[in-house]
């Protein structure tokens, strides 16, 4: 079938492990987000970049789940359950946020125990369509249930910052900044340590060919269930920031709009890669608040962009150069074939 | 006596597709599984590995029930197989994709894959050595760094076995291990297979290649429409007249 | 609680389940043929929303014929959607996912920046009551429910007695054979894209007097048919209809006993069960 040439192929950014660059890449992430406070102090430009590094402990969860072969619709579900569980246990116990702050990444996990284990009988169509099942019902739950604990569908409100640690308080911008950014880079280090590991490669392994790991003795079931959870803890962890940074809850934030953005982001930037996410949170974030101005143009841009990158980058853009450079080398070899120079044997 | 099949039957609805089969394996043995077309022996492949349930009977390793029992854990009671169309995780290199079948020689857990201990650190080492080993074994030394779906043909059959040999079973099921292969690849192929009868590895594997079959074989099984119709040496096999009876139509057994 | 109030409410679920079968239809038709799951499809609802509101309600021509104009307007639009977009796409539903998101921005920020953001209500074509075996029901819903369960008929007689319809049909069971055959997929993805969306496009024109227009019109109905399908089983027609007949009817009591905003509920958990005891649905195939 693959004619037997001697050069081989150029191995697609997964296939690429090595301990060395991935450790320089998480260097260079906590690099960028601590000299953009020395650039600027301006509230917006810290909102945004804020917004940016909560999306990306997002994404970057996300795509954990990816890389076995799951798209679950309901990663942002755990998000709302652990900012829920932790502004109540602010708000109602008068526990610190230092503790909520694990205690809601916990629960999340917790629950994303029995969910994922039903969730994981099925695969493929049927467990993007019943992840997406799970997240409508959480998501009506937090909006027309227990209006006493949820807010109904005027939301929770009145959530408080972070109390100080060891005397620093949260009250301002900057320093929400920097605990973003601190858990940011935290989540960063150890998705891309277990990207590189052998964790990763089984992950991997099990999304093309699932059924010839089990046979080689991959416990695939626990493989997907550790990546749902795990992925489901730092959810939680993102969605404890986000009640105490936003100080107000509403269903809205947890549905589907949000969920497809977490997608989209992860899509485009590419899920071959641990880097993807990354690539495609910044840039779209970026894009999206540049587009802001032009309202009802901005979506549509935004759904042109969608359009078009997928029908030309489908592998993302974190592959965008070897994806050049296979068109290039299809190019060449279209524009070779046409002078009559053959593949070499 | 390595496995063992007691009664074992399997039903797709209203297909009967083996029925009250038993046969033993024995240890260090390379046993064949032939049948015309449809004859179910890929069914027994698929019920021995986990992969469909049985209907009715048990299956034994070893002298423990293994019937019933998830794919992965079977494997590592040491039962591993190839499938009859060439399954690889094509977008690894070769090596990586032995370095996911040893996963049983180094299994770390979430805990050493996120702190990279000294130890896991050798641990993985160690895996590439092996498997760099295992590869330049078969020949497929020099392709380690090659992406597994631009190998040609052969090449991906040799990559299967490695990986089966990779989880360091002892009982190695092929699902036609030489379709497709040349004269001289074929014969490439029957002594790696006994070099692994030399080794201790049992061999049980399915082929449509009689001559191969006859010529490695120490026993054979021949099935029929899901039914056990004749077991013994390769020279018995040739002169069974159910078993001659059952190939007309089909293929001449033999030459 | 009396039976005449169960069974009204019964009849309503239904009624209302008729068109949403009408959409899910449109989705899992084009599911069977290019195996992607087209998100943008409730914009092709909204699409024959708004020519019904421009030509029936502005314009003024008669109902039924605007109901026809929407039909085969938003089914031409489904076959340029395909052609342009999908149709490389086949089989690859996670690409074909995000590009479809992309083209329901298209759709609905060129809808709002087209049409505005407003609703825009639609006079109801008929109006009155029918008292049948003593039971209150408004003409206009019977109306359209009678209409929804024709098309449905109409789709059901063009895919086994049509020549396009009985290739679209082997196509959907496996392309493969389909082409070995001589079928020309790309035609036929082409116009089962069309035809999937032009069902969309007739059931926006049916509740369009019932619901008004607006450019998010088509989100809730391709939740309904999204569930629907998936209980049903995706990929089979009946199943489209035994699933819309099962969440009318779960939803119609429902809305008796719980608000209508927490009776979504129920399709939901509905989609969890079947998912778990049955993947395939109700009626689902190979």
């Amino acid at each position: 079938m693959a004619p037997s040439s001697s050069k081989a192929a150029s191995p697609p950014p997964a296939a690429r492990r090595g301990a060395g660059a991935p450790a320089a890449g998480v260097a260079l992430v906590a690099l960028a987000a601590a000299t953009l406070p020395l650039v600027t102090r301006d509230s917006y430009y810290l909102d945004v970049a804020t917004t940016i590094l909560m999306n990306l402990t997002l994404t970057m969860s996300f795509r954990l789940q990816v890389s076995t072969g799951q798209i679950n619709m309901a990663h942002i579900s755990f998000m709302g359950i652990g900012a829920y569980a932790s502004a109540l246990l602010v708000t109602r116990v008068g526990l610190s946020f230092w503790a909520t702050l694990w205690i809601g990444a916990l629960v999340a996990a917790a629950l994303a125990v029995p969910i994922g284990s039903v969730a994981l009988r099925v695969s493929g169509p049927y467990y993007f369509l019943i992840t997406f099942a799970f997240s409508e019902v959480v998501r009506l739950v937090f909006n027309n249930f227990l209006e006493g604990w949820f807010g109904g569908p005027s939301g929770l409100v009145g959530i408080p910052k972070p109390d100080r640690l060891l005397g620093l308080a949260f009250e301002g911008k900057l320093e929400l900044y920097g605990l973003m950014a601190v858990l940011c880079v935290g989540v960063a280090l150890a998705f891309v340590r277990l990207e590189y590991s052998r964790f990763g490669l089984t992950a991997s392994a099990i999304r093309q060919a699932d059924l010839l790991a089990e046979t080689l003795g991959v416990d695939v079931f626990r493989y997907k269930l550790t990546t749902f959870v795990l992925g489901s803890f730092v959810a939680g962890l993102a969605g404890v920031f986000f009640a105490h940074f936003r100080q107000v809850l509403h269903s809205s934030d947890f549905g589907l709009e949000p969920m497809v953005l977490l997608v989209v982001f992860t899509v485009i930037g590419g899920t071959g890669s641990v880097w993807g996410p990354v690539v495609g949170t910044v840039l779209m974030t970026i894009a999206g608040e540049l587009l802001r101005e032009l309202h009802h143009y901005e979506i549509l841009v935004f759904g042109a962009v969608l359009i078009l990158t997928m029908l030309w980058a489908p592998e993302g853009l974190v592959a965008l150069p070897a994806t050049v450079r296979r068109l290039l080398r299809m190019r060449r070899s279209k524009d070779a074939r046409a002078m009559g120079v053959g593949l070499a044997p | 006596m390595l496995l063992e099949l007691r009664g074992v039957s399997r039903r797709f609805g209203g297909l009967q597709a083996v029925a009250d089969l038993s046969m033993t394996v024995a240890r260090s043995a390379i046993h064949g599984l032939i049948g015309p077309n449809g004859a179910g022996k890929s069914t027994v492949f698929n019920l021995i590995t986990g992969v469909i349930p049985l209907t009715t009977g048990q299956i034994f390793f070893k002298g423990d029930r293994t019937s019933g029992l998830r794919p992965s854990e079977i494997c590592r009671r040491g039962i591993a197989r190839t499938f009859q169309a060439t399954t690889l995780f094509r977008e690894y290199t070769v090596l990586q994709n032995v370095l996911v079948a040893a996963h049983l020689a180094a299994a770390p857990g979430l805990a050493s894959a996120l702190f990279w201990s000294r130890a896991y650190r050798e641990r993985e080492q160690r895996a590439r050595e092996r498997g760099q080993a295992l590869l330049d074994g078969l020949g497929l030394g020099s392709v380690a760094g090659r992406v597994a779906g631009t190998l040609p043909h052969r090449d991906q059959k040799a990559l299967a076995l490695a990986m089966v040999l990779a989880t360091g079973a002892e009982l190695v099921i092929l699902d036609e291990p030489m379709a497709g292969l040349a004269e001289q690849e074929k014969a490439e192929t029957t002594s790696v297979l006994r070099r692994l009868r030399g080794d201790g590895v049992t061999v049980l594997l399915v082929e449509h290649d009689m001559k191969a079959v006859m010529g490695v074989c120490d026993t054979v099984t021949v099935l029929d429409h899901g039914l056990r119709i004749a077991e013994g040496t390769p020279r018995e096999i040739q002169t069974n007249p159910a078993v001659i009876e059952a190939y007309l139509g089909a293929e001449e057994p033999g030459a | 609680m009396s039976i005449d109030l169960l069974v009204q409410a019964l009849l309503n679920g239904f009624g209302l389940a008729m068109v949403y079968v009408l959409v899910a239809l449109g989705l899992t038709l084009i599911f069977s043929i290019l195996e992607i799951i087209n998100f943008a499809h409730g914009e092709f609802y909204m699409l024959g929303g708004y020519v019904t509101y421009y030509v029936y309600a502005l314009f003024g021509l008669n109902y039924f014929a605007t109901l026809g104009l929407a039909i085969v307007t938003v089914g031409l639009a489904g076959v340029v959607a395909e052609r342009l977009i999908f149709h490389d796409l086949r089989g690859k539903a996670l690409n074909a996912f995000i590009v479809s998101l992309g083209l329901l921005w298209v759709m609905q920020a060129g809808a709002q920046l087209a049409f505005g953001v407003l609703d825009k209500p639609v006079p109801s074509a008929f109006s009155g009551i029918v008292r049948m075996l003593g039971l209150v029901i408004s003409l206009e819903r019977l109306v359209v429910t009678v209409c929804a369960i024709v098309l449905i008929v109409g789709l059901y007689l063009f895919l086994r007695l049509s020549r396009p319809g009985r290739a679209m049909r082997a196509v959907a069971q496996d392309a493969d054979v389909a082409a070995l055959q001589g079928v020309n997929i790309e035609a036929v993805s082409a116009l089962g894209f069309g035809v999937g969306c032009a069902l969309a496009g007739g059931a926006g024109g049916l509740l369009a007097p019932l619901f008004a227009v607006s450019p998010a019109m088509g989100a809730l109905p391709v939740v309904k048919a999204f569930i629907i399908i998936i209980v049903g089983g995706m990929g089979s027609l009946p199943g489209a209809v035994l699933g819309g007949l099962l969440l009318g009817g779960v939803e119609g009591l429902g809305t008796l006993f719980m608000g209508s905003a927490a009776v979504n509920i129920l399709g939901f958990l509905m989609v969890i069960v079947v998912l778990l005891v049955r993947p395939r649905g109700l009626v689902g195939g190979a």
